[in-house]
């Protein structure tokens, strides 16, 4: 934060009008005044009227607006202008303990800021509040800070930062901090136990997190699949309005449980007086203020508001809800308004904990049950039919099959149980049950056929028809079991082996139905509404259903009992489900990490069991590897972009995600005929509030470890943050990110280390278990992605002696097949002279094939254009006859022999050579490919400046340059900037320029190309001719390698190696891995490797041994040194004694002037044997002491 | 002087052998002070806005740190520059000693011993690790008649100074050079280098009379 200008504190502060808060049009927003919604009514014209700062009453004022910019306020006392209901007023009306989100602050003393309980934006008096700092909770606060300002900061092509998690990850690590240090993290801690209200409160903040990570995931999903589109402004408004929730609810925790402490530290006094302060100019409800931080104490139903509801909608939102699930929560539950019972479930789901313990209810009521499985099932599905559309492999096909099949089945069971209760009256309900195990048992043989026939895409119509008819059934089997529940009354049902609802024993049956008036609000809005009850705890203390071990023994005669039959679906999963569903008994696995784990099984089993995820995983890996091949290599020239994506296999670990987390978006998409449609959607996810949630939403994360840029791209973190940031359950790594790891890994932490932290991750991600199989999966592949294609035997060994134990322990417990692999790989690797597998060297980068195969192998090669008399010339000379010329041969064909050997060194070049400045090492440089173009060049110019000055005649040198030109011209053409670059430095350079005479015989057509020429490798302005013309270049192409050597020693020197972890308080801010220095690198490296692509000529072996010879004759003689070319060109044109104007030529190239003609004149004079050390000779006068450095 | 108002972009070369931190020096110059992240593949990458006697001028640092091997691209970067900022480190000798060559080319292309220059022994952070003494730079200086600064880029010491000396140089020779016919008639004895009288020099070294050396 402090390193970057805050995008809130840019925003100037608007005119915002304050209007009925009944209605939240977030859609309406428009991007110019993106920050003027309040409760959904825009004021476009900025008036600039600031009502005058009050004076405060109170002489205590502790906020200091000025000695420090405080993110968050707090309000300190209520205010609610008079004038508040005038359209015209911007002023935020607050309530005592209302937290504020600082955008800026006038120097007035009033600050533009953002209300988190309402959302609503406007201008409040700063002297009414303070700062709100608190060591707990300061890494959620500042993590919301970091999400406000992607929301606000960024438009809408700034939404790449929302397709991957890592601010929801910030934000759940900062609840995560919060529960930590307030010693709340474990459910089971002493304090949370004996502490009901907190226990409430906890649960409600996990509720909130939960609503927001999953509407963050719908929107990740929507942005993955329709790449950005302006409905996306709609889920942007509603997270941010979920964040500012879920924070209001943690600050509300904290507030209980420091009062809770001080309690503890029996000094209750302290904190009554404070919260019973009263303001000097007590607003109207100042005392419901004090009522409420009373109230918060006591969590009692009886102080229960009984004012309006108009009263209500000023009220601290905190306050009124509270107030209102009072309400709720003490009402009679009668069982009438069954129509009502899902929005109320959904309700209820959200902090069930707490008003379990209201009515003798569970979670587990057949209504919620089915609504969840529901729910999973047409998740599942939808994602089915994503995956379908994106033509996936059909082993990901078969996954998610299975998927669909396992919700269907335990939707079925679910179903029958609510059938048995009323056989004979359901016969509808019945039909629709056998109308969906019909339609799942055609998809499954849909699926069968396509997965077996292989024929991918052609078949996909069944597979989709199927798949909707599933969708269409199960709507219809819901709605039937929904108006059967509804005419016997709801009732708690057995758990399911769905794993993601609370297991436990049967219970009675009840009909503990709950009507709430509130079902509205709940149903209509599912937007934060002041008022909302929604998700807010009930007061009174909840009781902890004895569930939190399920019982095996019960479930398994659940399974048992209701084992339907879909071996004869699905024949050759019979043994997987099975297993499967055996696996989903134990408790902390989720359905998909145990199915992973009982796939990971048959990694050891004979071919036959051909769809085992183990074998999908070796698919993926097999895929992935063709995907990236065959990009590059076997479609078309345009796909060198497309290799970028899908280079590390995730498709396991997505399903998963999807399996586990129901998306909202997806479901709310899908056409149901649903009678419930409306309250199927959002909220209805809130179901899955069960202890697995808790784990799952508090995993170990580092994410609060990361540092972003302004695009949203990671720029640092620590070594696990970033290694978590590489195996993520959640979303594919991207190929930048997962390469620049591959490529600069190396820098930042020894291979060891490196090593070691994957296998912690390995480790620590079994703390989650829902997330931990395509964690590991992830962990197995960045082992097996390094030894195989990034492997380096001169500094990566001391590693095996962590990866060897690891793959043939921990690894080869949970997946056997890879850790087998794996093993085999760490004893390979060392063995092998280059990589096990041809790497793919960089996100946009090549493999040897795609050198290969990049122009189609069809094409004729262009003839060369060399005589038969002069092939015979060539091997006259080679055995010892009559010299050779370059002007004996045709300009482009030497010009494309020079570019094929340049090339060849150049295509060589790797990327190793690059980092880190190698190439500039004085000894033992590996960087033997970039050294050897350097040395190529320079023998090029060398042998330019030598063959010009071979002759005395000026004419005959002329004659020899327009040679040169004519073959720079060509490189150009070759697109051989390199080449050129080499020969323009020797026509350039003050040896040859010099030579008037010869320049006056070369024709002014000659002297126009050179120009030309010279206009394109020209240095100035940072290359900016020569960089905008590789730009988009096509390869193949030969760029100036200088210019990348240039920025890698810039980038490398240019930036630090460590950035700081921006940290709001006053701890010390740590030390991270600069990332983003990394990134840069790579990114040039790739720029450089997209031209690493052969040119397509017949090289002629003659000509080539011929030029070889050229070359090596120049470096190696003595004649062709700088100095002794320029006493050639001293020789061949003595400068004139008496010039009195200096040569055209040479005047562009210096800044002579006539003043120093008597030194020009002892320059001439030394010309002939320039001196190394000259300078006693061409000192003017004025200097004493001659020396001669050693 | 209409000509000299308009003319206020100069070109400085960056030279040196490789590892005397002469990239940082550049780097730090430009940067001012550590940005968030350094792109060096932009067209502005490599110029800075200073002042210098009053005036406003935009300085185009040419610097083609790690293009050392590429030996025959040399002549080419010198011909861009109007001024030239030799770099070696105090920790090496032979970094001092392969600038001789340098300075040798520069003269040449320019045709002038007199062309705008600054030594600069960079790495002055590192005292323990020196390798060349102060009265052999300063040797250096005297010969060339160029100033010596010392400087640490890891420091951000001198680095401003080295650069604004250079460009005063620039600037005078500038102005010199439109004025050559009247200079001409100057008694050479009495010519005084423009920009080489140290006007600004924060400290003198050793006997350095009018000073060349500028050792924080």
């Amino acid at each position: 934060m402090e390193s970057l200008p805050r995008s809130s504190a840019c925003v100037a502060p608007l005119q915002i009008v304050k209007g009925t808060p009944e209605v939240m049009t977030p859609s309406s927003r428009t991007p110019n005044f993106s920050s003027t919604m309040t409760n959904g009514v825009y004021l476009p014209q900025r008036t600039g009227q600031i009502t005058p700062p009050l004076t405060p009453h109170d002489s205590e004022v502790t906020f200091e607006r000025h000695a420090d910019f405080q993110t968050y306020l707090r309000a300190s006392y209520a205010y609610h202008p008079e004038c508040h209901q005038n359209l015209t007023t911007v002023t935020l009306p607050l309530n005592g303990g209302d937290v504020i989100l600082v955008h800026s602050v006038h120097s007035n003393g009033w600050a533009d800021g953002t209300l988190l309980v309402s959302g609503a934006r406007g201008w409040l008096p700063t002297n009414y509040c303070e700062g709100y700092e608190s060591e707990p909770i300061r890494n959620l606060m500042k993590a919301l800070t970091v999400f406000w300002d992607l929301i606000k900061g960024s438009s809408i092509g700034g939404l790449v930062a929302f397709r991957n998690s890592d601010y929801v990850r910030g934000l759940v690590a900062g609840v995560r901090c919060l529960l930590e240090k307030t010693n709340c993290l474990s459910r089971e801690s002493n304090l949370i136990r004996s502490h009901d209200v907190l226990f409430k409160n906890r649960r409600a903040l996990l509720g909130d997190l939960s609503a927001f990570v999953k509407v963050a995931g719908a929107l990740k999903t929507l942005l993955t699949k329709s790449g950005g589109d302006l409905g996306v402004e709609l889920d942007l408004e509603e997270m941010l309005s979920k964040a500012f929730k879920m924070v209001n609810r943690a600050v509300k925790f904290l507030d209980i449980w420091e009062e809770h402490m001080q309690s503890v530290d029996a000094s209750v006094t302290i904190d009554h007086a404070k919260s019973m302060r009263v303001p000097p100019t007590p607003p109207a409800d100042h005392t419901q203020f004090a009522l409420s931080r009373n109230n918060q104490i006591a969590s009692n139903a009886h102080n229960r508001p009984t004012s309006s509801e108009n009263a209500k909608k000023e009220q601290n939102g905190v306050r009124s809800r509270y107030g209102r699930s009072s309400q709720t929560s003490v009402r009679p539950r009668s069982s009438n308004s069954f129509g009502h019972f899902h929005g109320l479930a959904n309700r209820e789901s959200a902090s069930h904990r707490t008003s379990c313990t209201v009515s003798p209810m569970s979670q587990n009521l057949a209504s919620e049950k089915l609504s969840a499985l529901h729910n999973g099932f047409i998740t599942s599905l939808a994602y089915f039919l994503g995956l379908h559309i994106q033509s996936r492999s059909s082993a990901e096909i078969r996954l998610t099959t299975e998927q669909s099949i396992v919700s269907c089945r335990d939707m079925l069971r679910l179903v029958e149980e609510i059938w048995e209760r009323d056989r004979r009256r359901s016969f509808a309900l019945q039909e629709a049950h056998d109308a969906m195990y019909d339609k799942i048992a055609d998809l499954a043989d849909a699926a069968k056929d396509i997965y077996r026939s292989e024929q991918f895409g052609e078949d996909s119509d069944t597979l989709v028809y199927a798949a909707t008819a599933c969708i269409c059934a199960a709507g219809e089997c819901v709605t039937e079991s929904q108006l059967v529940v509804e005419r016997i009354g709801d009732f708690e049902v057995e758990s399911f082996g769905l794993g993601i609802l609370d297991l436990e024993v049967a219970r009675p049956a009840e009909n503990p139905i709950q009507v709430s008036e509130d079902q509205r609000d709940v149903t209509t809005n599912g937007r934060l509404i002041p008022h909302e009850p929604l998700r807010e705890p009930p007061p009174t203390p909840p009781k902890l259903p004895d569930h939190d071990r399920p019982v095996t023994s019960a479930m398994s005669a659940t399974a048992s009992s209701r084992n339907y039959s879909f071996n004869a679906v699905l024949v050759e999963s019979t043994d997987n489900l099975d297993r499967s569903s055996e696996q989903k008994l134990l408790p902390p696995l989720p359905p998909f990490a145990s199915c992973l784990l009982s796939y990971g099984d048959q990694f050891s089993s004979p071919p036959s069991s051909n769809c085992s995820v183990g074998d999908t995983q070796n698919n993926n890996d097999g895929r992935t590897r063709e995907d990236s091949l065959g990009v590059s290599s076997s479609f078309d020239s345009s796909t060198y972009v497309g290799s970028t994506r899908d280079s590390e296999p995730s498709v396991v670990s997505q399903s998963s995600t999807r399996a586990t987390s129901p998306d909202a978006t997806l479901v709310t998409s899908l056409e149901r005929p649903s009678l419930y449609k409306h309250e199927t959607g959002i909220q209805s996810v809130l179901f899955e509030d069960g202890d697995e949630d808790e784990v799952k939403l508090l995993e170990t994360t580092f994410a609060h470890e990361l540092v972003y840029n302004r695009e949203g791209q990671i720029s640092g973190g620590t070594l696990p943050a970033l290694i978590e940031r590489l195996t993520t359950h959640d979303s594919t790594p991207d190929a930048t990110f997962v390469s620049t790891f591959y490529l600069t890994f190396r820098l930042f932490a020894t291979p060891t280390a490196f090593a070691q932290a994957l296998i912690d991750r390995f480790q620590y991600v079994g703390e989650s278990p829902h997330i931990a199989g395509p964690v590991r999966l992830r962990v197995y592949n960045v082992f097996k992605g390094w030894l195989e294609s990034h492997w380096r035997n001169d500094c990566d060994s001391l590693a095996l002696e962590l990866i060897i134990p690891f793959a043939k322990r921990q690894l080869q417990i949970v997946l056997p097949t890879a850790g087998k692999r794996l093993a085999t790989l760490a004893s390979k690797v060392t063995a092998a002279d280059g990589p096990l597998v041809p790497r793919l060297i960089s996100s946009i980068g090549k493999t040897n094939t795609s050198i290969a195969l990049y122009v189609s192998p069809d094409a004729p090669l262009p003839a060369p254009v060399i005589t038969k008399s002069q092939l015979a010339a060539l091997k006259n000379w080679k055995h010892g006859g009559a010299s050779v010329s370059i002007l004996d041969f045709d300009p482009l064909e030497l010009a494309r022999q020079f570019t094929i050997k340049e090339s060849q060194i150049f295509c060589s070049i790797l990327p190793e050579e690059l980092l880190a400045t190698e190439w500039m090492k004085k000894s033992g440089s590996m960087a033997v490919n970039v050294r050897a173009m350097s040395r190529l060049s320079t023998d090029l110019t060398n042998l330019v400046t030598d063959y010009i000055l071979q002759l005395e005649d000026p004419k005959k040198r002329a004659i020899v340059i327009k040679q040169w030109v004519k073959i720079a011209k060509r490189f150009l053409e070759l697109a051989n900037y390199d080449s050129l670059f080499a020969v323009i430095c020797s026509l350039e350079s003050s040896t040859i320029l010099r030579l008037k005479r010869t320049w006056e015989m070369v024709s002014s057509k000659t002297k126009a190309t050179l120009e030309h020429l010279k206009s394109v490798v020209d240095i100035s302005k940072n290359y900016v001719v020569l960089r905008q013309r590789l730009q988009n270049h096509v390869p193949p192409c030969l760029p100036f390698v200088g210019t990348y050597l240039t920025d890698l020693t810039f980038v490398d020197i240019g930036n630090q190696t460590t950035r700081q972890l921006p940290s709001e308080g006053p701890e010390e801010s740590r030390s991270v891995i600069n990332f983003d220095k990394h990134m840069k690198t790579a990114k040039i490296i790739s720029e450089l490797q997209r031209f690493q692509i052969p040119y397509r000529f017949t090289e002629i072996p003659e000509l080539q041994t011929w030029m070889q010879d050229q070359l090596v004759r120049v470096r190696t003689s003595d004649e062709s040194s700088m100095q002794n070319h320029y006493r050639r060109s001293l020789i061949l044109e003595p400068r004139d004694q008496v010039q009195c104007k200096p040569s055209p030529m040479e005047s562009q190239a210096s800044f002579s002037s006539t003043k120093d003609k008597l030194d020009r004149d002892k320059f001439e004079f030394f010309g002939l044997g320039w001196p190394y050390h000259s300078k006693h000779h061409s000192r003017d006068k004025t200097v004493t002491r001659p020396t001669t450095p050693s | 002087m209409d000509k000299l108002q308009r003319r206020r972009e100069y070109h400085i070369v960056v030279l040196g052998a490789g590892g005397v931190g002469k990239s940082c020096l550049t780097a730090q110059f430009v940067q001012n002070v550590w940005i968030e992240s350094y792109d060096p593949t932009i067209e502005d990458s490599y110029r800075k806005q200073i002042e210098v006697d009053g005036r406003q001028c935009i300085l185009e640092i040419l610097d083609t740190a790690g293009t050392e091997q590429f030996t025959a691209m040399r002549e080419l970067y010198m011909k861009s520059g109007q001024g030239f900022l030799l770099v070696f480190s105090i920790t090496s000798l032979t970094s001092l000693t392969e600038l001789h060559e340098l300075r040798d080319q520069i003269v040449r292309i320019k045709d002038d011993p007199l062309v705008p220059l600054v030594i600069v022994g960079n790495k002055s952070d590192l005292e323990e690790d020196r390798a060349v003494s102060r009265s052999r730079a300063f040797q250096v200086s005297q010969s060339w008649n160029a100033p010596y600064y010392e400087t640490s880029a890891r420091a951000r010491r001198n680095v401003d100074e080295s650069f604004v000396d250079l460009c005063k140089q620039i600037i005078r020779k500038d102005m010199a050079t439109r004025q050559v016919r009247e200079m001409e008639k100057l008694d050479r004895g009495d010519r005084h280098r423009p920009g080489r009288g140290g006007r600004k020099r924060k400290k003198k070294f050793l006997d350095g009379g009018n000073s060349r050396c500028n050792i924080l």
